[in-house]
């Protein structure tokens, strides 16, 4: 928390950089060239998918390096695992200061898109979308926590961030819309949680909808993957 | 009561035995000592008593609590100083105190206090508001040994706690480790005899993950007194006696200092033989040499390094 607070500012400027760019660059550069996508203008139907995509990047990110940051390089794990505290507060922990980096950066950048864009939205949507910002979050959360605590060699969670969960990203519409793909293959799509909670969080900012089977998928994989972490670490500090 | 037991221990890592069938009691208020070649097992004894590792058989206690049963109970009353030090480097020195106090469940007027002293008694108070990582390796030594002490623990685990300290540093943790141990069972492990021998009510020499002997530094010295450690200096022409006394069959280890012979003789009567091959050498002095405790551990453990 206190390393969090002396960080903020260049991490801020950091985080909230490479959303923004995306956006300028395919929000408003592609402007011209695609007018509305869904009856949506179409650098407002990418901002939701961008916010949650870096609220989601950014607790993957912690989680992970931190993680592996304690575990491989300072070896703090072990200064904590020698006091009363219990291998379960660590991981919860680690979840948990993860997911308030992502919601906390999404939040920082949903201020900026609204500060400096004529983007709105009402009050009741936004409670909605933070549903889905906060499983998204979570789940990311302990993705990265798996990697950090089974992952050694640091450039191997980069390829898992690079093959594993920007094609993830990618793939469930931040974009494009979900009906560019091919119809056979769009109920595969809405089954991977990315497409729940990037699509979900459109659907949810843009027009108030919050999709039953998008909402379940996302507390599932949430609450498996929270286990998963959990048991996960408390087996890798076991060996 | 113990305040440490280890009963018929054991730790196999796949094909390699690290501790094997290791039996130990440590009194309470006393300094124990743990001595041993690199991978003899040191530190994987230190990590099963302070619950970080599982033991493959056998049971650990710390005053009278098992290490795996009530590995909780277990780190309120330890505190560990680990082989390397594990800092937090995002965090200054007090952070990093602080951050323990509080895993220790201590509240900020009990752990300010405790932290302004040990602050203090390790010569941290000035560079307290500094991140370690702009310590010297001796200054984050001293602030690991005062994060371990924050608690008050009752028994205190190092894992070759000088290691890389300069003599003066060295000194001054040792005379802080004796001030400690009035209410503080102390368990340290170093590759330093002198270290030993001048902070150790007891020591234990291990190799290959067992136990090779078992006292006090002149117990053990005692053990090797039977042994006839010589020491012979030659004023001039010392090299041509090198090969006349590796030949001698009773001569049974041989080493060259400088001038000077190190030798030792399977008994006191081959003295005659020595001073008859070596007539009319041109010697500056001979004389019995003490065995020293590095005597003692180089005699259990050979001299030869290990991979
Ligand atoms: N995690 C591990 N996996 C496999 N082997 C290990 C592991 N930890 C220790 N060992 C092995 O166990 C043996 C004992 O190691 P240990 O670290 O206890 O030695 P040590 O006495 O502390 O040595 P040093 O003086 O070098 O610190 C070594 O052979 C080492 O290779
Ligand atoms: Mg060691």
């Amino acid at each position: 928390m206190l390393v969090l607070r002396r960080a903020l500012f260049s991490e801020l400027l950091a985080v909230i950089a490479y959303p923004l760019t995306l956006y300028l660059a395919f929000g408003v550069g592609l402007k011209g060239y695609i007018s509305a996508v869904e009856g949506v203008p179409y650098p407002v139907f990418i901002a939701p998918g961008l916010i949650s995509m870096t609220a989601v990047n950014a607790a993957f990110d912690e989680s992970a390096w931190s993680m592996w940051f304690h575990r491989r390089v300072q070896r703090t794990i072990e200064e904590y695992r020698v006091t009363p505290i219990t291998v379960y507060d660590i991981v919860i922990g680690k979840i948990l200061c993860g997911f308030s980096h992502g919601i906390f950066k999404g939040v920082a950048v949903t201020a900026v898109i609204f500060v400096f864009t004529p983007f709105r939205f009402s009050l009741l949507h936004l409670a909605f979308y933070l549903f889905y910002i906060i499983l998204g979050s979570m789940i990311f959360s302990c993705l990265g926590t798996i990697c950090g605590s089974t992952i050694d060699k640091p450039e191997n969670i980069g390829r898992v961030q690079a093959v594993v969960l920007v094609p993830l990203i990618f793939m469930s519409g931040i974009f494009f819309p979900l009906s560019s793909y091919p119809a056979a293959l769009v109920p595969f799509i809405k089954l991977l949680p990315t497409t729940a909670a990037f699509d979900g969080a459109r659907q949810a900012l843009l027009h108030g909808i919050m999709e039953p089977v998008y909402a379940v998928n996302l507390v599932v994989s949430a609450t498996v993957t929270f286990l998963l972490a959990v048991w996960i670490f408390d087996r890798k500090m076991a060996e | 009561m113990a305040a440490v037991v280890l009963d018929s221990v054991s730790k196999v890592y796949g094909s390699i035995t690290a501790v094997d069938r290791f039996s130990l009691q440590v009194r309470q208020s006393t300094i124990f000592g743990l001595l041993g070649p690199n991978g003899a097992g040191k530190t994987t004894l230190i990590r099963i008593l302070t619950t970080l590792t599982r033991p493959t058989s056998g049971r650990a206690l710390v005053e009278g609590l098992d290490t795996q049963a009530e590995g909780r109970k277990v780190r309120e009353l330890i505190g560990v100083v680990p082989q390397e030090n594990n800092l937090d480097r995002y965090l200054t020195a007090r952070e990093n105190l602080v951050l323990h106090a509080r895993m220790h469940g201590m509240k900020p007027e009990e752990y300010n206090r405790r932290i302004d002293e040990l602050l203090e008694l390790t010569g941290l108070s000035g560079r307290q508001h500094d991140f370690p990582d702009t310590f010297s390796g001796g200054m984050q030594r001293r602030l690991v040994v005062a994060r371990a002490l924050v608690h008050t623990p009752r028994v205190l685990f190092l894992d070759e706690p000088t290691t890389g300290l300069d003599p003066q540093s060295r000194r001054a943790v040792w005379d802080h480790i004796r001030s400690l141990s009035r209410d503080m069972t102390i368990f340290l492990t170093t590759h330093y005899m002198e270290e030993a021998e001048m902070l150790c009510d007891r020591i234990v020499i291990m190799d290959h993950g067992r136990s090779l002997v078992d006292g006090t530094a002149s117990e053990l010295k005692e053990r090797l007194a039977h042994a006839h450690h010589y020491e012979l200096e030659f004023r001039s022409g010392g090299d041509r006696y090198e090969e006349v006394l590796r030949a001698l069959p009773f001569v049974k280890s041989l080493e060259k200092v400088g001038d000077t012979f190190r030798l030792t003789l399977t008994a006191e009567e081959d003295l005659k033989p020595l001073m008859d091959s070596i007539a009319g050498a041109d010697l500056r002095k001979i004389c019995l040499r003490e065995p020293s405790l590095e005597d003692v551990f180089i005699e259990l453990t050979g001299s030869k390094v290990r991979e």
